[in-house]
């Protein structure tokens, strides 16, 4: 057990510990078997491992020590939280025609959502999706609990989460909006999960946002979603994390992507959360898939912004492209590691990953870790990190034309962020994100 | 410009040509490793209390470590009892003059292309060969001497300066540094010692040709190499070993020390032998290089030409402690069959206005395997680092692999660093253009290989250039269809 | 020198020369223009032996040799050279490095000694000057970097280093300025001889002002539909190609014109 985080994973560690034998001994779940034996596996994996120590590649650079220390609920109250309808309408994006969902506390609230008369279209509290095939054939399938500790340990004990399925050749109109709302009382440690099933030539655009209730209590937010993106279906998919210092957030994301897909992945985190540790794994299992991750984090006070990605491609003719912008303010510190793999069999694959980083706090740090493991000859791959520090040409350049030094920064900080903000394709999002960014740079 | 041509035409088709053996009468000490083997060859070499008590603390820490799991290759098991820790020829352990050497000993290194006598030496090049574990012979020293600069083996160095020994000797890499770093710190066998005067410029290059011969031996040799205030040096290491079945263990490890304005060019072309097709065999190259940058505007440069060995595991990094101090490494690594390299290095920024500069280019063929791996760091007082990083790899035939695993570390907010790295495999085009114009295909790739590893191989001094783009053609042929 | 008779090549499994006729004398300068896709770089690309052309029909006499038989090496140490369309850029290989391991690569083949290095840099300033090609040119890696308009120079610049008895210009115009093509055409002028021969590949008439062929032939759909002198050039300027069109499918199904 030398790499578990011995000294504190004990309270939390062994109260999930106990929360799983005392569930399985309640025997009063109607769950599947199959269901059983997978919390089952994912339990024993937890257990063996625990919450991962530095000592873990994967976790080299974001000590989990201080973030875990607290003593936290792990089993929720069944009551329905009351949510200020103000929170709910701040976290949206102002102006932009979509259905609305809320999950609170990672809880489907249908008395907060719009019902989407959308033919075609699913959405369910998790718990009540279990029957359904698409839960049957998907649920589990691609996240690797061996290695995911936290995805693990939420396998093993989620509660709920979101459901949602577009069935083949259905177009979603409209944007979905999901508002992640977190509140809570005491520290409180949570594990919502979430399945994500997109048709063949189905296509849709869901875009997340992540906002706490600002409470003295401390939350850890666990969330694991899994997301399939069938034959030729398209899917846009947009996180937008904001929070306070209290909450600490680890998103893990696996996406599973079948031939002539597309999959674009949007991810812009703000000053707030004083952990977020973003997990995203894509893999491209079929021919001509496209797959593209863009990142933004702009990091202020003592923010601990950690993204992860892994792009795997397992079948020739794919192409990946990855762009991941980080502005590090105050005492942020900045981690990123990106893997590519090009397996055996992906020749004629394209895959290309950029890190850039803004270091503008002089106690920031940035630790950038872009790696390619490439096994197939016929292939063009590249990865690129810098970081550095504003252009001192350009600043002067400004400043001669009378623009003030806060101003200059801010300018050259939208310069620097425009690389990613222009891929996103809806105006109104773009717009959020910029005012994000407006806000963030001046908290 | 011309000897690219005259190499292309002396590829021989040999799949290793300096797998011979030398028969000569050696000493050898019994396999195993423990308290009565380390004093046995701190004995051997007559060594002072000190240093054998620096070699019992570095065995204690060793056995009490186990391997490491981090590399991107299995490790096959290494069985360090069954290894024979000394080896030496037997008619003397220390050489007045050439004379005296066996003249079998002066033959290898013939055949080997070092000529020992120094009248057939290349002008300009000062060469301590080492066989198994001692140093044989150390040519222009007499030359050397004159500007106060010291050349000899580590045997010698530490009869003949032991207060420069014992201020330096481990002060780079510690016993604790890794398992085989601790290896070699209680096995020691010889190595290079070197110490250039303040203000004194090297005037010829200083060269040191590893030959391991022995069955059953490991080389465990220690390079430490100071450079005093303003002084500067260019060093060149080059290895062979015989054919043989069984893996044989190469655990060196060099220290580089460059005080103020001073400046330390190192220069490796490694050609182990690296196993036959099948993967049997080879010697297995667990290397610990590192320089510090101690002073001010001091300056350390690591080129290296890898193409032998099964398994070449090493890191060559710099300490850049002194303010505007610079580090770089220069690196081609070729892989083919079933070799494995996983290689790249350190750059730790300490001093203000440090530099560093990574040129890495991988070759793979066949069913090798290469990884770099590398890390940038940049501490918090490193003000106005700078870094640049380019990582390149080159693909040939669809059995292979290519791995970059870059760490950046950057903790103060006026440094820079940048790192590109690129995978692509050998343009078809290009080998039927080269095709068109009257090339065959193997030669089209050797000057296409060439011309891919140029922005390193002309780090190198003019023979060892000569010698490293003869090894890439020889060790890429075969490996294209 | 060149007999191509009925020569069928397809690229997977899609045919792309339906039997094809040419026939090339020493001294003689042939063009071949058509239209986009008709086959005209396939033709080149077959005639030196490139990967995934597959002949499926016929054959190519090359001073009585089967020229098919033999590998791309081989078929440039015999004597053919192809300025390429878009030549490759070969980093790190130096440009007179590249071309003296070439020159003793085909001399070698002809039983020849390597040329002495005093000869080969005299071989290299006479060609220079006659082509005024820059001198740092030479001494760059291979094409890296260059410009379109220096690359079709460099092409023709090894061209006169390697003096082949057939060259095959593919498409070296396109690309250059009035200037440029002043300076190759003039090169390949001054190139030509009773003993050597020149294959050009154009998609206009251009060039043609310049470098006069003797020949001018029609590639068409696989096929060469209509051969005449320098003035069917100057016709296919005026009237395109769409007119050849109506007329090819005629003259398929006549037997050949030759």
């Amino acid at each position: 057990m030398d790499n578990t985080i011995t000294q504190i994973s004990n309270s939390l560690y062994s109260q999930c510990i106990a929360d799983y034998e005392l569930r399985s001994s309640s025997k009063d779940t109607a769950e599947p078997a199959e269901l059983s034996a997978l919390r089952e596996k994912a339990f024993q994996q937890f257990k063996k491992t625990g919450f991962p120590s530095t000592k873990v590649e994967d976790w080299k650079y974001t000590n989990l020590t201080p973030f875990l220390k607290e003593e936290f609920i792990t089993e929720q109250e069944s009551d329905l939280v009351a949510v200020e309808e103000s929170l709910v309408e701040k976290a949206m994006v102002p102006g932009l025609d979509s259905y609305r969902v809320v999950v609170v506390n990672g809880v489907y609230r249908p008395d907060l959502s719009d019902n989407i008369p959308h033919e075609g279209v699913y959405l369910f509290p998790l718990s009540a999706a279990i029957g359904r095939p698409a839960f049957k054939k998907h649920f589990g399938q691609y996240t690797d609990i061996s290695r995911n500790h936290f995805a693990a340990v939420n396998t093993a004990l989620f509660r709920d989460g979101l459901f949602l399925e577009i069935k083949n050749n259905t177009v979603l109109g409209k944007p979905l909006q999901v508002v992640h709302l977190t509140a809570a009382d005491d520290h409180t440690f949570l594990q919502p999960r979430h399945l994500i099933v997109v048709g063949t030539s189905a296509a849709a655009t869901i875009i997340e946002s992540y906002v706490t209730v600002d409470n003295e209590a401390s939350v850890f937010i666990n969330h694991v979603s899994e997301i399939v993106v069938g034959e030729n279906a398209q899917l846009q998919h947009y996180y937008i994390q904001t929070g306070n210092e209290k909450a600490r957030y680890i998103h893990h994301t696996e996406v599973y992507q079948l031939a002539s897909s597309v999959y674009n992945n949007y991810k812009a985190s703000f000053p707030g959360t004083s952990l977020l540790r973003n997990n995203l794994n894509v893999a491209l299992d079929g021919e001509n898939v496209e797959s593209h991750l863009y990142g933004l984090y702009l990091s202020g006070g003592h923010q601990l912004v950690d993204n992860h990605t892994i792009v795997d491609h397992r079948k020739p003719h794919c192409q990946s492209n990855e762009l991941y912008k980080g502005v590090m303010k105050d005492e942020a510190t900045g981690v990123f590691n990106g893997k590519i793999f090009v397996r055996k069999d992906a020749q004629k694959t394209n895959a290309f990953q950029q890190n850039n980083n803004l270091m503008l706090g002089k106690k920031a740090v940035i630790d950038s870790k872009p790696q390619l493991e490439i096994f197939a000859d016929d292939v063009k791959c590249s990865h690129g990190s810098t970081v550095g520090q504003f252009n001192q040409e350009a600043m002067f350049y400004l400043k001669s034309r009378g623009i003030g030094d806060e101003k200059a920064r801010a300018l050259l900080i939208h310069a620097f962020a425009y690389d990613v903000t222009e891929k996103i394709p809806i105006p109104e999002v773009q717009a959020h994100i910029n005012q994000l960014i407006e806000e963030g740079l001046k908290s | 410009m011309s000897t690219d041509i005259d190499i292309l035409k002396d590829v021989s088709t040999e799949e290793y040509k300096y797998g011979f053996t030398t028969d000569i009468e050696m000493d050898i000490a019994p396999k195993g490793l423990n308290e009565d083997i380390v004093r046995f060859i701190s004995q051997k070499k007559n060594e002072p209390e000190w240093l054998l008590e620096s070699r019992l603390k570095a065995l204690r820490h060793f056995l009490k470590l186990e391997m490491p799991r981090w590399q991107n290759f299995e490790l096959p098991p290494i069985d360090f009892q069954a290894i024979s820790y000394y080896a030496a020829p037997k008619k003397k352990a220390k050489y007045n003059s050439l004379d005296e050497v066996d003249p079998e000993l002066l033959a290898t290194f013939e055949k080997l292309g070092i000529p020992l006598s120094e009248q057939k030496m290349l002008s300009g090049v000062a060469v301590d060969a080492v066989f198994d574990s001692v140093s044989v012979a150390t040519t222009f020293k007499t030359k050397l001497k004159e500007l106060g600069v010291i050349f000899c083996s580590f045997s010698e160095a530490v009869q003949e300066h032991p207060e420069l020994v014992k201020k330096y000797l481990g002060t780079v890499v510690p016993y604790t540094d890794n398992i085989f770093a601790a290896l070699n710190a209680a096995v020691v066998s010889d190595g290079s010692f070197v110490y250039i005067p303040k203000g004194v410029r090297c005037p010829m290059e200083l060269s040191t040709y590893f030959r391991i011969n022995a069955q059953n031996t490991g080389q465990f040799e220690r390079t430490l190499i100071i450079a005093d205030e303003g002084s500067y040096v260019s060093y060149l290491e080059g290895c062979t070993a015989p054919m043989r079945d069984e893996n044989q263990l190469h655990a060196a490890v060099v220290e580089l020390i460059a005080l103020d304005n001073a400046e330390i060019k190192y220069s490796t072309v490694q050609n182990w032998y690296p196993g036959d097709k099948e993967g049997k065999g080879g010697i297995y190259n667990f290397v610990t290089k590192r320089g510090i940058c101690k002073g001010v505007n001091a300056k350390i440069s690591w080129t290296q030409v890898e193409t032998g060995s099964a398994i070449t595991w090493k890191y060559p990094s710099v300490i850049l402690r002194g303010d505007n101090s610079s580090g770089e490494f220069y690196s081609v690594a070729l892989t083919k069959n079933k070799q494995i390299a996983d290689t790249g290095t350190k750059m730790y920024h300490i001093g203000k206005n440090t530099r560093s500069r990574i040129i890495s280019k991988g070759i793979s063929a066949g069913h090798g395997q290469n990884s770099y791996r590398g890390l940038v760091q940049i501490g918090s007082g490193a003000e106005n680092a700078r870094n640049f990083t380019q990582c390149d790899s080159l693909l040939i035939g669809d059995e292979c692999g290519a791995h970059t695993f870059p760490y950046i570390e950057s903790k103060n907010n006026t440094a820079m660093v940048e790192h590109e790295a690129t995978t692509s495999k050998i343009g078809e085009d290009q080998i039927f253009y080269l095709n068109q114009r009257g090339i065959d295909t193997e030669k089209a790739v050797a000057l296409i290989v060439n011309g891919y590893a140029k922005e390193v191989l002309n780090q190198l001094p003019m023979e060892f250039a000569v010698e490293a783009q003869k090894l890439l053609a020889i060790s890429l042929e075969g490996s294209v269809g | 020198m060149l007999s191509i008779k009925n020569l069928k090549a397809s690229v997977e499994e899609k045919e792309i020369l339906k039997g094809l006729n040419l026939e090339v004398k020493p001294g003689e300068i042939h063009a071949i223009m058509g239209p986009n896709g008709s086959g005209k770089s396939t033709l080149a690309s077959v005639l030196t032996g490139k990967e995934n052309y597959e002949v499926t029909a016929g054959e190519v006499l090359f001073e009585g040799k089967d020229l098919l038989e033999l590998s791309p090496e081989d078929r440039a140490r015999e004597g053919i050279f192809l300025a390429f369309q878009y030549p490759v850029e070969i980093p790190g290989v130096s440009n007179i490095n590249f071309l003296k391991t070439a020159l003793n690569e085909i001399r070698a083949y002809r039983k020849q000694p390597p040329i002495e290095a005093k000869e080969f840099l005299r071989l290299l300033k006479e060609k220079q000057k006659l082509l005024e090609f820059d001198t740092t040119l030479a001494n760059r890696s291979l094409n890296e970097g260059f410009s379109g308009g220096e690359k079709k120079r460099n092409e023709i610049f090894q061209l006169a280093m390697l003096e082949p008895k057939l060259a095959i210009l593919d498409e070296t115009d396109s690309g250059l300025d009035i200037d440029a093509l002043r300076i190759v055409s003039r090169g390949v002028n001054k190139l030509r001889s009773s003993k050597n021969a020149f294959i050009i590949i154009t998609h206009y008439q251009r060039l043609l002002d310049y470098i006069v062929p003797d020949y001018v032939h029609v590639l068409y759909n696989g096929q060469i539909v209509k051969s005449g002198t320098k003035e069917l050039a100057l016709e296919l300027e005026e009237k395109g190609y769409d007119w050849l069109k109506e007329d090819a499918q005629e003259t398929t199904l006549k037997p050949s014109f030759q």
